[in-house]
Formats: C-alpha cells, sequence, structure tokens
C-alpha cells in the first residue's frame, strides 16, 4: 500500500510539472517507484495506475501514436486537474454534507470521497429520521451527466430504434430519471431506465438555452408525453375523493365537488399510459367518464386484451 | 472506490488544504480529513515526505511534518487543489441538495450551497438539472417529531388496496421518501408487527403522550413493501417497460435477465398484487399465486362493469 500510494504521487507530480505529453518509456524511466527493467510488470503496473486515477476523476489523457510520435503518450493538464473551488462557508458545507447523507441514488449516499475533495468531511452528528432514496441506475446516470455537462451527443437504443440525441439536462421526478434532449430538431424526454446501449460519442453540440428540464418534466407523468392532449374527465367517488384532491393540489387542475361528496376532475393528459395507471391505482373507486376513447383505453387494459 | 483510491484522495485533498490553512492543529486536520488517530496522520505526511519530483533530492521532495501540534505542508505547488469531483459525485452532491431543497425541508445555508457547487460544478445547472420531490407533507413533520421524541401515534389510514379505513396505533421509526413518495416506517400495534404507511394515505394522526422505546439502531427504512407471514405469494414475469416494480418493491427475483424477470411478489392483500398486474397491463404476466388470480379476475369483473363494458 505504502509503495503504491507513493508511486502514484510521484506519477501524479510528474505529470503534473512536466508540461507536455509523455510515453510510458520515459514514465518507467523518470518516475520513482516503478521498475525500470521488467517490462511485463511494468505494464501491467502502469494499466492498474491508469485506471485508479481515472476512477478518482483524475483527467489522465491519452494521444495515440501520430507520424512524428510513434508511441501512445499521456497528460494532465493542470487546469483540468483541480476542483473548482465553491467557496462554501462551513455552514454551507454542513447543510450540504447533511443532504448528501440522507439522499441515496441507488441505495448508496455520497462517498466520502467529494467531501474530502471540496476542504474536508463534516464530524457527523445524529440525523434526524428522514431520508430519501432516487432510484437506481447510478452508473448510467454518471455517463449521462457526463455527456450533459461536457455538451457531447449520446447513441442509444431507445423505443425500439437507433437514436443520436443532443442531451440537455437530467431530471428526476416520481421515482424516475430522465434525460431531456434534442432528436433531429425535436426536444424529447427519455426515460433513464428504459435506456439501452447507450454510448457518449464524440461529437459536441450547442445547447439551446430556451430548453430546460424543469418545464419539461414538471406536472403529473400523465401530462408529459409524446401524444396529443386530450382532455379527459375522471370521476373519483367519495371514498378516495379526499386522496385524489391532496395528489392534485399543487398543479391545480379542475375539481368539481359534486352533492354525494366524489369529485369530477378535468384532466389534460398527454401520455395516456401513465393516466391509466394512475385511474387504476384507485381501484373501483375511480371511472373515466370522457372521452370515449379513453373510456375505450382503460377497459381495454381491464380485458388485458392488449 | 478501491481503499486505495479513498485513501489517495485523502491525501490529494490534504495538503492543498493544510497548504490553504498554514497553523492548522493536528486534531483539527485529523477530524476533517478522518484521521482517527495521530499516528494514522503523522504515516501520511511521512509517506509525502519522501515523494515529489524526478530527481527526489532534497529540493524535489514535498515536505511534510508536525512541529508544535500543528500540521506542515510545503514544496507542493503542483497539488494546490484537490483533484476534480468523477460525474458520479457532481451528479450525487447536486441532486442530494436539489431532493432536500425541493422537500421544503432545505435551509438557506443548504440553498446557497447548490447554487454556489452549481456554478462552480455545472453551468447552467438550473436548466440542465431538476429534481422533483413532492413537498413534504404536513403530518410528515409531525410524525417525524414522534418518531424523535418516542412518541405513539393514532393514524386513520386508507390501505392501498381495499380503500378501506382503519385507526391503529403506531411507534414511528422514519419518515423517508422513495420513488416520489412520502411514507413512515413503525411498529404497527394493530399488526403487531413492521408496517410501511404511505403518508398520503394517512389522512388524520394524532400523537399520543404515550412514549416508546425506538428499536436501536433505528432500523433502515425499507423501500417499498415488507412481508409478512400472513402473506400470499404470487409469481411474476415482468417484461421491460415493468421493470421498475424490482425497484419499487422489496420482492424475491427468481430469473432476471437484461429484458425480464421472474419474480416472487408477497402481500397481505391479494387485491395489491391483482391490482398491480392491472397497472402493468401487457407488460406483466402471472404465472402462479390462484389468491391473486382469484382477485385479479374480481377486480376486472367489479370494474367492467362500472364501466359496463359487457
Amino acid at each position: 500500500m505504502k509503495n503504491v500510494l507513493e508511486r502514484l504521487l510521484n506519477l501524479l507530480a510528474f505529470l503534473l510539472t512536466v508540461g507536455r505529453s509523455v510515453s510510458a518509456d520515459e514514465i518507467r524511466q523518470t518516475v520513482a517507484g516503478y521498475d525500470p527493467e521488467a517490462d511485463e510488470a511494468f505494464r501491467r503496473m502502469f494499466e492498474r495506475d491508469k485506471d485508479l486515477l481515472r476512477k478518482m476523476g483524475i483527467p489522465l489523457e491519452t494521444t495515440p501514436p501520430s507520424g512524428n510520435r510513434p508511441e501512445v503518450t499521456y497528460r494532465i493538464d493542470p487546469d483540468k486537474y483541480g476542483v473548482p473551488d465553491p467557496d462554501l462557508t462551513e455552514e454551507e458545507r454542513a447543510a450540504l454534507w447533511f443532504a448528501s447523507q440522507v439522499v441515496r441514488i441507488g441505495g448508496r449516499t455520497t462517498e466520502q470521497g467529494s467531501f474530502l475533495k471540496l476542504g474536508g468531511a463534516i464530524s457527523s452528528e445524529a440525523l434526524e429520521p428522514l431520508s430519501a432514496d432516487l432510484g437506481e441506475e447510478a452508473d448510467v446516470l454518471a455517463d449521462m451527466y457526463e455527456a450533459v455537462s461536457g455538451r457531447r451527443k449520446i447513441r442509444l437504443h431507445y423505443g425500439g430504434r437507433e437514436r443520436t440525441v443532443a442531451p440537455h439536462g437530467l431530471g428526476h421526478r416520481r421515482g424516475h430519471w430522465y434525460l431531456v434532449g434534442v432528436e433531429r430538431g425535436e426536444t424529447k424526454v427519455f426515460r433513464v431506465d428504459r435506456m439501452q446501449q447507450v454510448a457518449v460519442i464524440d461529437e459536441t453540440f450547442d445547447r439551446d438555452p430556451s430548453i430546460t428540464v424543469a418545464a419539461e418534466l414538471e406536472g403529473h407523468p400523465w401530462e408529459t408525453g409524446n401524444e396529443p392532449v386530450v382532455t379527459t374527465t375522471v370521476r373519483v367517488d367519495p371514498d378516495l375523493a379526499w386522496w385524489a384532491e391532496r395528489r392534485l393540489g399543487r398543479s391545480a387542475p379542475t375539481i368539481e365537488r359534486q352533492d354525494d361528496g366524489g369529485v369530477l376532475l378535468t384532466l389534460d393528459v398527454a401520455n395516456p399510459d401513465a393516466f391509466v395507471g394512475w385511474v387504476l391505482g384507485f381501484g373501483t373507486s375511480a371511472e373515466v367518464i370522457s372521452p370515449p376513447e379513453m373510456r375505450e383505453r382503460i377497459v381495454t387494459r381491464i380485458r388485458g386484451d392488449e | 472506490m478501491s481503499r486505495t483510491a479513498t485513501h489517495l484522495t485523502r491525501i490529494l485533498a490534504l495538503i492543498p488544504w493544510v497548504i490553504a490553512h498554514p497553523g492548522s492543529s493536528v486534531d483539527d486536520v485529523c477530524a476533517r480529513f478522518g484521521y482517527e488517530s495521530t499516528r494514522d496522520l503523522l504515516r501520511d505526511l511521512d509517506l509525502v515526505f519522501v515523494c515529489g519530483l524526478p530527481g527526489y533530492g532534497p529540493g524535489d521532495l514535498m515536505v511534510a511534518y508536525v512541529e508544535d501540534d500543528q500540521v506542515i505542508v510545503d514544496m507542493a505547488d503542483y497539488f494546490a487543489s484537490a483533484p476534480n469531483l468523477t460525474a458520479a459525485e457532481s451528479l450525487a452532491l447536486l441532486a442530494a441538495g436539489m431532493t432536500v431543497l425541493a422537500s421544503g425541508q432545505g435551509s438557506d445555508e443548504l440553498g446557497s450551497a447548490v447554487d454556489k457547487l452549481g456554478r462552480a460544478l455545472l453551468p447552467d445547472a438550473d436548466e440542465m438539472l431538476f429534481v422533483d420531490m413532492d413537498a413534504e407533507p404536513e403530518l410528515a413533520e409531525t410524525l417525524r417529531k414522534a418518531a424523535v421524541e418516542g412518541r405513539v401515534v393514532e393514524i386513520e389510514y386508507t390501505g392501498l388496496a381495499r380503500g378501506e379505513h382503519t385507526v391503529r396505533d403506531v411507534e414511528p421509526w422514519t419518515v423517508y421518501a422513495s420513488m416520489g413518495n412520502w411514507y413512515v416506517s413503525a411498529h404497527c400495534r394493530r399488526a403487531g408487527g413492521e408496517r410501511v404507511f404511505r403518508l398520503d394515505r394517512v389522512r388524520r394522526a394524532t400523537v399520543r403522550d404515550e412514549t416508546f422505546v425506538p428499536p436501536s439502531p433505528r432500523p433502515e427504512p425499507p423501500i417499498g413493501y415488507v412481508a409478512t407471514e400472513d402473506d400470499v405469494v404470487a409469481t411474476i414475469e415482468l417484461r421491460r417497460g415493468a421493470l421498475w416494480v424490482l425497484e419499487y418493491y422489496r420482492l424475491e427475483v427468481v430469473e432476471r435477465s437484461e429484458d425480464s424477470a421472474v419474480v416472487r411478489f408477497s402481500t397481505y392483500e391479494p387485491l395489491v398484487a391483482a391490482q398491480l398486474l392491472l397497472r402493468l397491463g401487457p407488460n406483466a404476466t402471472l404465472l402462479d399465486g390462484p389468491q391473486v388470480a382469484a382477485a385479479l379476475a374480481t377486480l376486472r369483473t367489479s370494474l367492467l362493469t362500472r364501466y359496463a363494458a359487457f
């Protein structure tokens, strides 16, 4: 362990100060800790070291061989190495620490490493019994974040075909992560857990500043979709009317109270699938009243002959 | 991260911090960077002391030692800042902050922390990252307080499947959000075991004077449903489009491929599984589970009757 750490510190010090891209051979001859004699052992060691540095977030760049340089060369750009200083006060750091301990992505809380990089950990106090989980897909999410922040396009398989998308942002809503992207000039919303064969490709794009994730994702699940909006009326019986009102309170659609204590809701539906699921969540206490197509859709789902 | 990576991160974070904060005490550095003993810190400083630039002579190596209880690091200008955050780390930090803010639990300090962090890590963070979390329901504060104080709470609850109203005494443990909903995990005195209640289905909560001793450590909030002995079991095949169920419910995965999964779903109320199957539509098939099949048939009949669709 001690030797590995010394070697890595020496390697980093060298790459951060050498000011040019250097070959593996030069590293082996120059940096203390590598054995200049044993070929195979060096190669294995160097591979492991590169891998470890990249996983830590250190931007070790590779330049492929070219005409006048027959070997692969490596460099670390000192300007890209360091963490940008967000200049947090101790109180702000403590607040962020608390948030990072109660919110998990895929069951994992933030690793201590992030806080070390931001200037040290906070002594952990007894936390209030509160927590939130933002669902799985942590690895794909990291790739998507990188694509969004680096303004690099992605290629993916989604909804039965291959697409190339300019990723404009990521958002989490009601248990799922979504990517907002532009495909052939159209803004679309993709669910991250339904993406397949995702790859960040070597093509950059200019962000369309009018697109914001919040605007694409805000609202109820049935409002976020790619189908034409259908105004739909649903009746909810008295036993669950209070619950429907509570769920809808935020965006205040038309709610009409009826004499028996039930409610009549008028909703704009752009995602019928999500809508059908939502209505069925009321069991037999809710009924789609109109339009007929939406009634038909829900009856088809109930019959189970889709 | 591997142990080596975590250790190296600690050293690379410590060097610039000590350089920027001359005169810091051993205790402060240990607390901040998670060293359990002074000896561990000294060991790392010794390690830094023998590293540096090629040549590796006295003028090339970094300087790191403790003198008069002060930590000193020098000759390490190339490590003037800690390594950048990885994409996963940046996302996790920003999303965590935004989640707590969206839940209405955030302080002013958290608001400005997320602002500053966003500006530093991701220009246009406001447009590019968004976390929507239902604002915490009013009852959450009541229940959380009762959990902290160990007070028994009487709740009026509407079950998810039958819409039946019950009044029960619970010993609340943890208030949490998962998959976009708020829950409280508790010991339910009526059921005599651990139960999870969705807060939006709690119509009323009254804190009693009676206290209880919460289990220690407090159990991790379960994600999804918690099985009990009286449960009925259904074997269900999930296909793409229904695989979110794997994350949402706590269930036993019998088979798993990239596009499908076979799971054993257990529930005290067959209607819960029946309703789920209906919602999943063509993306799920009930393979086995007579009680659930019966409940599904009954549910279908009542719904079709309601829609006059026979």
